[in-house]
């Protein structure tokens, strides 16, 4: 075992190829079961069905002609990435700062803690009707679920590390001076970030599932609405090809929140190192 | 200037058993004094530190700092934690200088009182680390520091050394000697070892537990300036032994 360790896990190189053995697995496997391009009957196409698909909805030429994605992945990638993005900034907007405020304000806490923890339990699905009927098939209604989805973990997880901060961090910034909105500012905040930064990655993620869902049904552009067109139209090679485009935003996404984490948190990152 | 007093003064910890604290505590510190608070863990110490330095509200009696009502923390009164209690995120000279920022002076204002401070410490070298990176006496000696660079008419230490090794202490006690015989402000030291409190102060007030009392006084009159080899001295080992007399009838009771 001392071998594989070496040869897989302390080198950046080996690390990657561990993570693939399984996906290129399956992807053979996959293929390997279907020497006709298709699986179930025709139901399911084999891998490369599925990257050709995608090469005409990226490539392709664009226009009117028999595929009406031809051309369309990167405007499609772009309208969910914008409403994904519109949506996850209003919610750090709305959630940071309440967070912050609930988990430091005892008055804030008795006022706005109760009415989150009540609408925390309807599922941003469950928001879909609402939400068209008041924005209309418009891209405010994908945005405001997205925001909504995503307020929860951010305003939640700020929360508790606004709560959880040393008393002695507190009375240390007291003694030297520092005005409530100091304490609020330099040592509340930088204290809570690292509890910050878990929430922005669960509600990225939720984000990413609410703009789906929205763009399923409430608006006509989007990895979203074509995921749907597609399937109602049978052609279940974009239908896989559009999972695979949201697993890799997404991924992305997840990446470079993790960047800016590392970039801003190094001292938390020696803290637990030590640890 | 740095004088303290306290009068009559108690602390009740409200809740389901309300916890009496401190009971009828009397004090007074003159300016330049090095006093020390001995006694065992549970006793109080921590308790009436707080008050003075504005961290806890006193349940009755008064307390005076150069003739003003203590009534919430601040600069005059630097407080020096037992576990250093630095800001993580900020860099040795960021939390040395937490203080005068906060207080909005410019930069050019406190840059060479910062720099002297870290000086004296003994880590100019470490401006630039992050404490996760320190020590655990290196980021007492930050602790320090940043209280020194506010000027504070008063220094309040509870258990500042409690958490080192022997060897790191005695350097720490021995810096701080220093430190005080060069500054001469007024000193609150909270400590349970006795060898600790016989050193450093001037005088060193004896606490029992349940309800926190002032036993006894005792005024040590070594010869300054001290250093770590008065501990190995006749007269040091006579204060010794009267303290742990009193700690025994202390027991007893
Ligand atoms: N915030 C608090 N709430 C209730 N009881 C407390 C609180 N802080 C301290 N006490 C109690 O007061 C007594 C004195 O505590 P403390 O001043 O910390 O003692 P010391 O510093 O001498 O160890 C102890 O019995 C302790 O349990
Ligand atoms: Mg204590």
């Amino acid at each position: 075992m001392k071998w594989a360790n070496s040869l897989l896990l302390d080198n950046r190189a080996g690390k990657i190829a561990l993570g693939l053995i399984l996906p290129v697995l399956v992807v053979a496997l996959w293929q390997a079961a279907g020497p006709t391009g298709s699986l179930f009957g025709g139901v399911l196409p084999t891998p490369d069905r599925v990257w050709l698909a995608w090469k005409v909805w990226a490539f392709g030429p664009p226009g009117m002609g028999l595929n009406p994605y031809s051309g369309t992945w990167l405007d499609n990638a772009l309208f969910s990435t914008e409403r994904v993005a519109k949506g996850f900034g209003t919610a750090i907007l709305f959630g940071v700062p309440l967070g912050i405020a609930i988990g430091w304000w005892r008055l804030a806490a008795g006022a706005f803690d109760p009415t989150i923890q009540m609408l925390r339990p309807i599922p941003i699905t469950a928001w879909l009707p609402f939400s068209i009927a008041v924005f209309g098939i418009r891209d405010m209604g994908s945005v405001f679920l997205i925001a909504l989805g995503a307020f929860y973990p951010i305003v939640i997880n700020t929360t508790q590390g606004a709560r959880g901060i040393d008393k002695n961090w507190i009375r240390a910034a007291l003694m030297m001076g520092a005005k409530p909105l100091d304490v609020l500012t330099r040592v509340v905040l930088p204290a809570s970030l690292p509890s910050i930064f878990t929430g922005l990655r669960v509600g990225l993620g939720i984000g990413w599932t609410a703009v789906i869902v929205s763009e399923m049904v409430a608006v006509k552009s989007g990895l979203g609405y074509v995921l749907w067109d597609a399937y109602y139209v049978g052609r279940m090679d974009v239908v896989i090809a559009d999972m695979a485009s949201i697993g890799l935003l997404g991924f992305l996404s997840d990446r470079l929140i993790i960047a800016i984490e590392n970039w801003v948190l190094g001292w938390h990152r020696l803290q637990s190192f030590q640890a | 200037m740095g004088n303290v007093s306290f009068r009559a003064t108690s602390k009740t910890f409200p809740g389901k058993v309300p916890v009496c604290a401190l009971d009828d505590i009397t004090l007074e510190i003159k300016d330049g004094e090095f006093v020390a608070l001995l006694g065992p863990s549970g006793c109080g110490k921590s308790t009436l530190l707080n008050l003075l330095a504005g961290f806890e509200t006193r349940s009755t009696g008064e307390i005076k700092f150069d003739g003003a009502s203590v009534e919430k923390p601040g600069p005059d009164r630097g407080v020096v934690f037992q576990e250093a209690s630095l800001f993580p995120w900020l860099n040795v000279w960021d939390n040395i200088t937490f203080g005068p920022r906060v207080q909005g002076l410019k930069r050019d204002e406190y840059e060479s009182k910062a720099r002297a401070m870290l000086k004296l410490v003994g880590l100019e070298a470490f401006a630039d680390a992050l404490p996760a990176q320190l020590s655990g006496g290196m980021r007492q000696r930050v602790g320090i520091a940043r209280v020194l660079v506010m000027s504070p008419r008063a220094l309040l230490m509870d258990e500042p050394f409690g958490a080192l090794d022997a060897q790191t202490r005695l350097a720490m006690q021995q810096l701080l000697l220093d430190v005080w015989q060069t500054l001469g402000t007024t000193v609150l030291f909270v400590t349970h070892d006795i060898d600790e409190a016989i050193l450093l102060a001037d005088r060193i007030c004896m606490m029992s537990a349940r309800p926190g009392k002032i036993t006894r006084e005792i005024t040590v009159n070594l010869p300054r300036p001290r250093s770590i080899e008065s501990l190995i001295t006749p007269a040091f080992a006579a204060y010794k032994a009267e303290i742990m007399a009193e700690m025994r009838i202390a027991h007893a009771r």
